[in-house]
């Protein structure tokens, strides 16, 4: 049951990491113009249309989360104490907050998106964004390495 | 977003900064609301203590939002276009700022 949960968290993460990472580059670098380019369509997505998905599955990434963290941190952390796997452990220590940071960002996330077009709020808009798609992806990179190391069924 | 609603939605950059700072202080000073006992499955107010393993982080999570949600609305009291103006350059202010405090207090880990 662990694993699938754990499945499920990692296939959210995956989709989570994707409408974030093109929200926050056409946010940033938006086309003026579609050219049929790979790189053209990746910065010409309508960006306010990914927020509600954003945050639905941001919240789900991490109740997913929150259910398997309990056999993290008695079987995962635990083989990484006694590996004297300092640098691992404390990683997922960052991500755990940074993901709480994140969830935390979220109203504001919205708020800024509520109305995208209005050009007082873009700065704050890109910023938030950005900062979520960096936590995001720093979760992703950790939880990525530290299945590596004790993943499934270990 | 007009009236009532709009007034409640402009200070959800306050309700964001707030919880940042909240969370971290919680994680340091462990203000956790409950604790969670992962061995024994068993959940109780405030922080418990030590029965195998302990998990403070849905207690720290709760503090912050409970915190973060009255600071909100005692933000309701001052001037909108305060509130907009400083929600604006705090909300990525303080998490930024909280993500560098958090990684400095977990060094530690890094520097063995």
């Amino acid at each position: 049951m662990i694993s699938f949960l754990l499945i499920l968290h990692s296939l959210s993460a995956v989709a989570l990491l994707g409408a974030l990472t093109h929200q926050a580059i056409s946010v940033w670098w938006p086309a003026r113009q579609r050219t049929g380019s790979f790189v053209s369509s990746l910065r010409s997505v309508p960006s306010f249309t990914y927020t509600n998905a954003v945050i639905a599955l941001f919240v789900l990434t991490a109740i997913l989360g929150s259910i398997v963290y309990p056999e993290y941190r008695l079987s995962v952390r635990v083989a990484l104490q006694d590996y004297r796997m300092h640098v691992p452990e404390g990683a997922f220590e960052l991500k755990e907050h940074f993901i709480s940071i994140g969830l935390g960002l979220l109203p504001a996330y919205w708020y800024y998106w509520r109305h995208a077009g209005a050009k007082d709020r873009a700065r704050a808009r890109a910023i938030v964004t950005t900062l979520l798609a960096a936590i995001v992806w720093y979760g992703f990179l950790t939880g990525h390495v530290l299945n590596n190391i004790r993943g499934f069924g270990s | 977003m007009n009236g009532a609603s709009g007034n409640l939605a402009r200070v959800l950059p306050v309700f964001s900064a707030a919880f940042a700072a909240i969370y971290i202080a919680s994680v340091q000073y462990n203000w956790a609301l409950f604790t969670y006992q992962a061995q024994s499955g068993q959940w109780g107010w405030l922080v418990q203590p030590r029965e195998g393993t302990p998990m403070y982080w849905y207690g720290w999570l709760a503090t912050s939002a409970l915190g973060a949600g009255a600071i909100a609305l005692l933000s309701l009291a001052l001037p909108a276009r305060l509130v907009e103006r400083a929600g604006a350059v705090l909300v990525w202010l303080v998490p930024v700022a909280m993500m560098g405090v958090i990684g400095y207090v977990l060094r530690g880990y890094f520097l063995r």
